[in-house]
């Protein structure tokens, strides 16, 4: 399935210029849609992902409501000229996944039960994809669910590793994801150390793994600082004193 | 005097160590206090809270709140009450207990597009909001603009004993009613000092996190009027 | 909240609307002919042959087109393909749901394609490889982001724009089979239609209408027009009616508004 090509160059750099462990150009914006309730626009590489959530509100249909905390729900979805040949709209079983183990990496980190029936709506829109979408879609899920202020234990920051050329890298790209040999999307609740969301494709030896997911984690906690500085960007701007008493 | 640590924060982010009580917005997991929202960490004495930023109006018992008549079932009004939950509002709490949903026409008092006043008279986890209007001032708004904000924002609005909305007022000879879920109501006699108040009411959601910002929208409506504003407190 | 709820606009709130339109004024300030402050940036889905976020004042679109070869339609041999859908997405409003498109977005989409094919912006007949089984296939696709009135206009811009500055491949045969030469080409333009949606509440005939409007309104009406002031499409919306008084007044504005915002996109999109 995967075939081994010169995807790392002698001197340990990608096709894309990077080093091994090294994150694509991020940029994370909190609250760029009105009607939301909380937003985010979000790049990892060539990837641009816009994410609306909508909630805590009312369940409809009612039956669906549960009596003791929050249906959360979640869309992953991709835009027609999003990638290279163009998708039909309706949802294919790649993003119906996509949407479930997403939907599972955020639950974590929501008290749902502090909002019992009432829905989360969690819509993320993929305008561009080019490897890693949906962690960068997780990644910014997480912002779009602080920006609507629903109570979190923790952000939930998501990076994917892999192995190309028999190396572990961080963060591959279309390319990489197309000819590489193994590919780990990790979801990780930074102040928690847990993980949230883990899937592989592909072959890893023992020592592969433990090494792939540790590179995953230390992305994650990198891709963490860059979320954190969005909201604050947003919330405080240059601030430094805080008010907000008098 | 007390001291306050306080501290902007996000979701996640450390805001004491566990030997203090976590009191709104802030969760203890293992021995550590941890914020669950976006907003201002204040750590005292008496325990962690954040002041949040954002996030729905969740309805309280004994709040005031700005309504929308939206619908009405035979027995009660259905209120947009700007929340995640609809507000009703029984026909018996205007009609009173011999209400007779044939012989009262609850159109007559309220209808769909009726802006209310009312406050929650109960509220729990296992339904919804019951509202009533039975109380001085309470009804329906006859006129005037509506101006929608974060309802995290409202305490800055009123400010410390009223200062704030006290300030504005005065010097835009307009009456406000706040509503604790984020709608609020001006009127005043002349269209310039509404949209000064409108103004103002917007600077402060925009800047609630700021420090001296009572001075500042002081500062402001004075320029703006060119009169003085007498001392509030 | 119910989803009844913001689809009701409070009395108080149409009182004032009232009140202003006697004056020709609209609740944000404008002019009944004024359009929001629009803002137009292309190419920004670099993998998309061509690509425009349109911003109408709080109403934002995206829209991207690509194209690639495929087989004409059996009776239309001769001509390329261009197939235009939007999708408003759940993203852009507390009332978009999830699922396959309503009658209102179906619409939508259909009222945007209508307009830039019958005006025949784009020459398919210049878009066909070997007529009868090869032709380029250009789709142009919409998703909108945030709903505050008007999509039909917003829409309509995007894809114009997209197309206008859209890279094509320009294709061929070699041995029964479609090659990439490597070299880039337009999409032969042969005009720009503007689409200009009006909406009427009571007397007054307001151009580009915020959500708020929308709501109010008795009826409204999208018209395309050429860039030889011709009408090309027409959709009346809405459970209410135009007079053909006003219908004569909605002709000559869409003309005139029509000639003014083909101006503006002409000089965003570089199609001077």
């Amino acid at each position: 399935m995967k075939r081994l090509g010169k995807l790392i160059n002698e001197q340990g750099i990608r096709t894309d210029g990077r080093k091994i462990d090294e994150l694509r150009p991020i940029k994370i914006e909190a609250g760029v849609l009105k009607n939301a309730d909380g937003s985010a626009y979000i790049e990892f590489g060539k990837n641009k992902i816009i994410v609306a959530v909508y909630g805590p509100k009312e369940v409809h249909p009612k039956h669906m409501a549960l009596p003791d905390r929050s249906v959360l729900r979640c869309r992953y979805h991709m835009s027609p000229f999003s990638v290279q040949e163009r998708k039909n709209p309706a949802p294919s079983r790649r993003e119906i996944e996509i949407s479930k183990v997403t939907r599972e990496a955020l639950e974590p980190a929501l008290m749902l039960d502090d909002y019992p029936r009432t829905a989360i709506d969690v819509y993320i829109e993929v305008l561009q994809a080019d490897g890693g979408s949906r962690c960068t879609g997780i990644a910014g899920a997480s912002v779009a669910l602080a920006d609507a202020g629903i109570n979190m234990r923790d952000l939930v920051a998501a990076c994917a590793a892999g192995k190309v050329d028999d190396t572990i890298v961080l963060d591959i790209n279309d390319e990489e994801d197309k000819e590489g040999q193994a590919d780990m999307p990790i979801a990780y609740l930074p102040n928690l150390n847990q993980v949230s969301l883990m899937q592989v494709d592909g072959i890893l030896s023992r020592e592969e793994y433990g090494k792939c997911l540790d590179t995953a984690i230390e992305g994650c906690k990198k891709v963490y600082q860059l979320q954190k500085e969005a909201l604050m960007k947003k919330y405080f701007g240059d601030e430094v004193d805080v008010g907000g008493s008098e | 005097m007390q001291e306050i640590k306080r501290k902007y924060v996000v979701p996640g982010d450390l805001i004491a160590d566990g030997n203090v009580r976590p009191v709104s917005n802030a969760v203890r997991i293992g021995d550590k206090i941890f914020a669950t929202r976006i907003g201002i960490a204040e750590v005292s004495r008496e325990g962690a809270r954040v002041i949040p930023l954002s996030g729905v109006y969740i309805p309280k018992v004994g709040d005031l709140v700005i309504g929308k008549i939206i619908d009405h079932s035979a027995m009660a009004w259905e209120v947009n009450i700007n929340s995640c939950f609809p507000g009703h509002l029984p026909a018996q709490d205007v009609f009173g207990r011999e209400f007779s949903s044939a012989r009262d026409d609850m159109t007559a008092k309220f209808r769909v597009g009726d802006m209310i006043a009312c406050k929650i008279a109960a509220f729990d986890r296992s339904r919804d909001p019951l509202l009533t209007v039975a109380d001085k001032d309470l009804g329906k708004i006859p006129k005037g603009e509506i101006v929608r904000i974060s309802p995290t924002r409202v305490p800055r609005l009123i400010g410390k004993r009223g200062s704030m909305i006290q300030t504005i007022e005065q010097s835009t000879k307009c009456g406000i009613i706040i509503g604790q879920n984020g709608i609020t109501v001006v009127s005043g006699p002349t269209a310039d000092g509404i949209l000064l108040a409108v103004k103002a009411i917007k600077m402060v959601e925009e800047e609630a996190h700021t420090a001296n910002l009572t001075q500042r929208v002081k500062d402001m409506l004075q320029s703006e009027t060119g009169e003085k504003i007498g001392q509030i407190d | 909240m119910s989803r009844k709820s913001n689809v009701i606009v409070e009395h108080l709130r149409r009182a004032q609307m009232n009140e202003l339109l006697a004056a020709g004024k609209r609740l944000d300030g404008r002019g009944v002919t004024e359009s929001r402050q629009m803002k137009i940036e292309t190419d920004v889905i670099k993998k998309a042959n061509g690509s425009a976020l349109v911003t109408l004042g709080n109403t934002q679109v995206i829209a991207g087109v690509k194209v690639q070869p495929d087989k004409p339609f059996p009776e239309l041999p001769d001509k390329g393909l261009l197939i235009c859908s939007a999708e408003v997405l759940p993203l852009a409003s507390a009332y978009a749901e999830p699922g396959p498109p309503d009658e209102d977005a179906i619409e939508l989409a259909r009222v945007v394609d209508r307009g830039i094919r019958e005006s025949e912006m784009i020459d398919l007949k210049k878009l066909v490889l070997v007529p009868g089984e090869k032709v380029y296939a250009v789709f142009a696709d919409v998703s909108v982001l945030n709903v505050d009135g008007n999509l039909f206009d917003a829409t309509s811009y995007a894809v114009v724009s997209a197309l206008l500055t859209a890279k094509l491949p320009k294709l061929e045969m070699k041995d029964g089979k479609v090659v990439d030469t490597g070299e880039i080409m337009k999409a032969p333009i042969h005009t720009i239609p503007i689409s200009v949606t009006m909406a009427r509440i009571g007397d007054m005939i307001l151009a580009d209408p915020t959500s708020e409007e929308e709501a109010c309104m008795d009826a409204r009406v999208t018209m395309t027009t050429d860039a030889e002031r011709r009408v090309c499409a027409v959709q009346k919306g809405g459970t209410g009616t135009f007079s053909v008084e006003q219908i004569n007044y909605v002709v000559e504005t869409a003309i005139s508004k029509g000639e003014e915002i083909r101006a503006k996109i002409k000089s965003v999109t570089g199609s001077g």
